[in-house]
């Protein structure tokens, strides 16, 4: 279900699904941003169109990231593969809540 | 801290109206079960169960009763009484020992205790103070604020920048309760509260300007004597992402004392107004109390929607 693109001049994008049953609330929300903010890179994660920061709590809980829901997560910066990994990992491991 | 009679005698000097007859050489005697008792069943020899550890308060009752006693049987009651290992004797309504009393006093080291007030009212009066005597307590470094009835302890490393942000909380209307640092206790209802020592009280040290007197400065409603403890802030310089609490949905707490204090974490970082963060936390925490948890509400509602939204066939 996921597709990673090879970044050129450090940047990094993966496609990836919203597994677990509640979606993005609070508590997913807050690992999300508490996991990108460890890396250096601008984190993005976009949905319909609407790109909001991976690092901002408010952002996370307005982009309605419900089961099911398709998220496209890029970054870009000197640890861009990183972060796109670490975060993709979250969504595959559902947040740890299921 | 044990209590002794000494100590008992210098608080209850002003408070209680206590005086000693005799005994100066047995006052470190210790209090082993700090609570009072009035003797009457022992002194009329029944010494099972008989509450010997205690201060043992001796009114117009037990007075009455030993002077209706042959003098043989009130010597051996007595006797009985004084080697039981009872700490010290008071008597109240500023009553004369008894004769054989100061003798048996000086043999067994027991302090006589005297004071005017009716027994009754010196019974009540004592437990609160033996309680006070009692209560649990440590020097806690901090300042402490009271914020719209919150008591509010910040604290952090030296010159993070705790008297500044009391400091504008003060310019604010809010109250001083001690700079620095608090001496705190823990009372019987399992509250906790805090003042300023005594040296410092109503004073603050800013850098850059010394020692100021707070309510020569901001008037006497800037400061305040004594408060509940009921919050701690912790300013911190340097702090990982990973530290910060980001959703307010995990309470954390601090055990001072025994009691788990809910406690915050606030990085300091320039250009941000840490006395706005400070004073937010207290009015969250006021309206937690009153039964609105703003980060699980919005939580919940979220949760519903993103439910409601999910497609029908989650693949």
């Amino acid at each position: 279900m996921t597709e990673a693109s090879p970044g050129a001049d450090g940047t990094a994008v993966r496609d990836v699904k919203v597994l677990n049953q509640y979606g993005i609330h609070a508590r997913p929300a807050a690992l999300l941003v508490k996991t990108a903010s460890a890396f250096r890179a601008d984190v993005m994660l976009e949905k319909d169109g609407v790109e909001v920061s991976a690092k901002s709590i408010m952002g996370l809980l307005t982009m309605e990231g419900h089961q099911g829901a398709k998220i496209r997560i890029s970054a870009r910066g000197d640890d861009a593969a990183a972060a796109v990994a670490a975060l993709a990992e979250l969504f595959e491991k559902k947040f740890f809540e299921d | 801290m044990t209590l002794t009679v000494r100590r008992f005698l210098d608080a209850g000097r002003a408070a209680l109206d206590l005086g000693l007859l005799q005994g100066e050489a047995h006052l470190d005697r210790a209090v082993r079960e700090p609570a009072l008792n009035r003797p009457g069943l022992a002194l009329a020899g029944f010494l099972r169960y008989f509450a010997h550890r205690r201060i043992q308060v001796i009114g117009l009752a037990e007075l009455t009763y030993l002077k209706g006693l042959a003098v043989d049987e009130r010597a051996a009651r007595l006797k009985a009484f004084f080697e039981s290992g009872i700490p010290c004797i008071v008597l109240s309504r500023g009553i004369r020992p008894l004769p054989e009393m100061p003798a048996l006093a000086e043999s067994y080291g027991v302090p006589l205790l005297r004071t005017h007030q009716i027994t009754g009212r010196f019974v009540q009066m004592a437990a609160v103070l033996i309680e006070e005597l009692i209560a649990p307590r440590t020097r806690y470094q901090g300042t402490m604020i009271d914020i719209n009835g919150i008591g509010t302890m910040i604290e952090g490393p030296p010159g993070v920048g705790k008297s500044e942000t009391a400091l504008s909380l003060i310019v604010r209307g809010y109250s001083l309760v001690a700079d620095d640092l608090a001496e705190l206790r823990r009372v019987s209802s399992g509250e906790i509260l805090g003042t300023a020592l005594d040296a410092t009280r109503f004073h603050m040290e800013i850098r850059g300007l010394g020692i100021i007197h707070v309510p020569s400065l901001y008037g006497v409603t800037s400061v305040r004597r004594e408060k509940r403890l009921d919050m701690i802030v912790r300013l911190e310089r340097a702090m990982s992402a990973a530290d910060e609490e980001r959703t307010g949905l995990d309470a954390q707490t601090k055990d001072v004392l025994g009691v788990a204090v809910p406690f915050f974490r606030i990085a300091v970082v320039a250009g941000r107004d840490i006395s706005n963060v400070v004073e937010a936390a207290t009015l969250n925490f006021r309206l937690r109390q009153l039964g609105h948890d703003a980060a699980k509400e919005l939580d919940q509602r979220l949760m519903q929607q993103l439910i409601a939204e999910r497609p029908r066939t989650s693949d």
